[in-house]
């Protein structure tokens, strides 16, 4: 099992929002971007935790479709 | 009736003929009015449609017509909860642009069958991601205990309308703690039942992986009331599990006898400030439970849970993030920007992570009835604090007040908070965890440790 990455720094990490958030087409203003990178550092560092877990592939997601069920 | 009359002692009062259903909404009306400005819990005081619905109750008991186990019982909702004629605004300055909604929720109308009457709804976090009972648009709900503290949240006004005596019961959602950290920091009982177990229909959502609705109130047995008023098969909730009806009032009086009851160690047992947990040494020694039981790998799904609470939070505003982000609370805002950055693999991992705990979570019940863990690290934090200190460090107050209780709302277990108080300061709560679908064997050991004194939600001042 290979760790997951290093800690995200905050040069990476607002790379990554100034990537993804045009992508998903949201106008940010310029001074809330301070405080989405430091959302996006802390939600990295959750991620970590998740991703250094070994867990066999095997282990389904939680989530269950069922085909009969309600369309909507 | 006073403001420290149960929903059950009301009920009774009206079942009797003591009591008018007219009588109870009026009282329950002027307390609103003049406490209320003190605390921000109603966003919305629904009194022409309370005192119609009251005064049909009255008629229906003067024909000899069966009241309903909740008889005149005032109620309130949060704002996220369907009311017919109301917009449904889910705490934000956006939804309440919206249609006013055309029915009430599905749990408004099962409480309302019952005899209860809805007199309003209540303020929350904005959208309900949030642990504060702060928001931007409409103020933060205040603590009857201290105006000057959180409430907690989301449901911050179910909180603070239940321990301000406005009204005896009130219903909330709870997605990562959002009816437990209210009950803890105002002081008042709180039942999150089972995933799956109450509709969510006509209740906006939030994360729909791990959202839950549920009552709070200031007793055990106004939980209980409730909660069996509540239950049922709704097809028009997708993610609910059928079930038959397993109503619990008729079994609060076992008490705990048989019961094997276990305190959460690791995780649960630091991070937190000390009374915290004394407060859970209260509860486990009036319970005489001396067993400690370790709950696997909870920091992970602590975290697990805050990935996915984010990227489906994103999911669902990402059109409204794209027209009108300005329009949020902003404390909102950036962490749902934030979200729609997160990679579907990590989202994917965390929900396959979930599986992996649930099942070793689920085996410690071969072994206990019942685990008792704190609810929060902290008591009521001040209105606007944006940092506190745990073991010696200062992390930041929002995402840290949910620590104890995501990791069980991550797999859905029943919780009850019981509200215990510690060395005289603000309140504290204990959750009460059982397997699911044994509600019943939460409020069993939430209602012993009522009986025992431990447990009390008095209403504040």
């Amino acid at each position: 099992m290979t760790t997951s990455s290093l800690p995200l720094d905050d040069e990476t990490a607002g790379a990554v929002v100034d990537a993804m958030v045009p992508l998903v087409g949201i106008p940010m203003a310029p001074e809330w971007r301070e405080t989405v990178i430091a959302s996006v550092k802390a939600t990295a560092a959750a991620a970590r935790l998740v991703l250094d877990f070994p867990l066999d592939d095997t282990v389904e997601p939680a989530p269950v479709f069922q085909a009969s069920g309600p369309l909507a | 009736m006073s403001a420290h009359e149960t929903a059950s002692a009301i009920a009774a009062a009206v079942t009797a003929g003591r009591l008018s259903a007219a009588a109870s909404v009026e009282a329950a009306l002027a307390r609103i009015a003049a406490a209320d400005p003190g605390v921000n819990a109603f966003t919305d005081v629904t009194a022409e449609r309370a005192r119609t619905r009251a005064a049909e109750i009255d008629a229906g008991l003067a024909a000899g017509k069966a009241p309903g186990p909740l008889a005149g019982v005032p109620f309130a909702v949060k704002n996220l909860f369907d009311v017919e004629g109301i917009p449904t605004r889910a705490g934000s300055k956006i939804n309440r642009e919206r249609e006013p909604a055309g029915r009430d929720g599905a749990l408004v109308r099962r409480l309302e069958a019952a005899g209860a009457v809805l007199v309003g709804a209540l303020n929350m976090g904005e959208y309900a991601y949030d642990f504060t009972g702060e928001n931007a648009h409409d103020g933060p709900s205040r603590n009857p205990h201290d105006r000057a503290r959180m409430t907690g949240g989301s449901s911050g006004g179910s909180g603070a309308a239940v321990a301000a005596g406005l009204v005896p019961l009130t219903l909330g959602s709870d997605t990562n703690g959002s009816i437990r950290v209210p009950s803890a920091f105002c002081g008042t009982f709180g039942l999150k039942p089972t995933f799956g177990r109450l509709s969510r229909a006509g209740s906006y959502p939030f994360v729909a992986s791990f959202d839950h609705l549920g009552p709070l109130a200031r007793s055990v047995a106004d939980l209980g009331l409730a909660y069996d008023a509540m239950q049922g098969e709704d097809p028009d909730d997708p993610w609910q599990t059928p079930r038959p009806l397993e109503p619990v009032s008729a079994a609060l009086a076992q008490g705990t006898t048989g019961l094997r009851i276990a305190v959460a160690g690791g995780y649960f047992a630091r991070g937190g400030e000390p009374d915290c947990f004394a407060a859970v040494k209260q509860a486990a020694e009036a319970l005489g439970a001396t067993r400690s039981i370790e709950i696997p790998e909870a920091a992970r799904a602590r975290a697990a849970a805050f990935v996915i609470t984010a990227a489906e939070a994103a999911g669902l505003h990402l059109d409204r993030l794209r027209v009108r982000p300005g329009d949020y609370d902003p404390a909102v805002r950036d962490r749902l920007i934030a979200g729609t950055t997160i990679p579907a693999a990590w989202v994917h991992r965390a929900q396959r992570f979930r599986s992996w705990y649930r099942a070793r979570v689920l085996a410690l019940f071969d072994e206990v009835d019942v685990i008792l863990a704190p609810c929060t690290p902290c008591r009521a934090l001040r209105i606007g604090q944006a940092t506190m200190e745990l073991d010696g460090v200062t992390v930041p107050a929002r995402p840290n007040i949910g620590v104890f209780t995501q990791p069980i709302s991550f797999i859905g277990l029943p919780v009850v908070a019981v509200p215990v108080r510690v060395g005289g300061g603000l309140p504290l709560a204990v959750q009460v965890i059982a397997a699911p679908w044994r509600e019943d064997l939460a409020l069993r050991v939430a209602g012993e440790l009522e009986a025992a004194g431990v447990g009390a939600a008095p209403v504040a001042g």
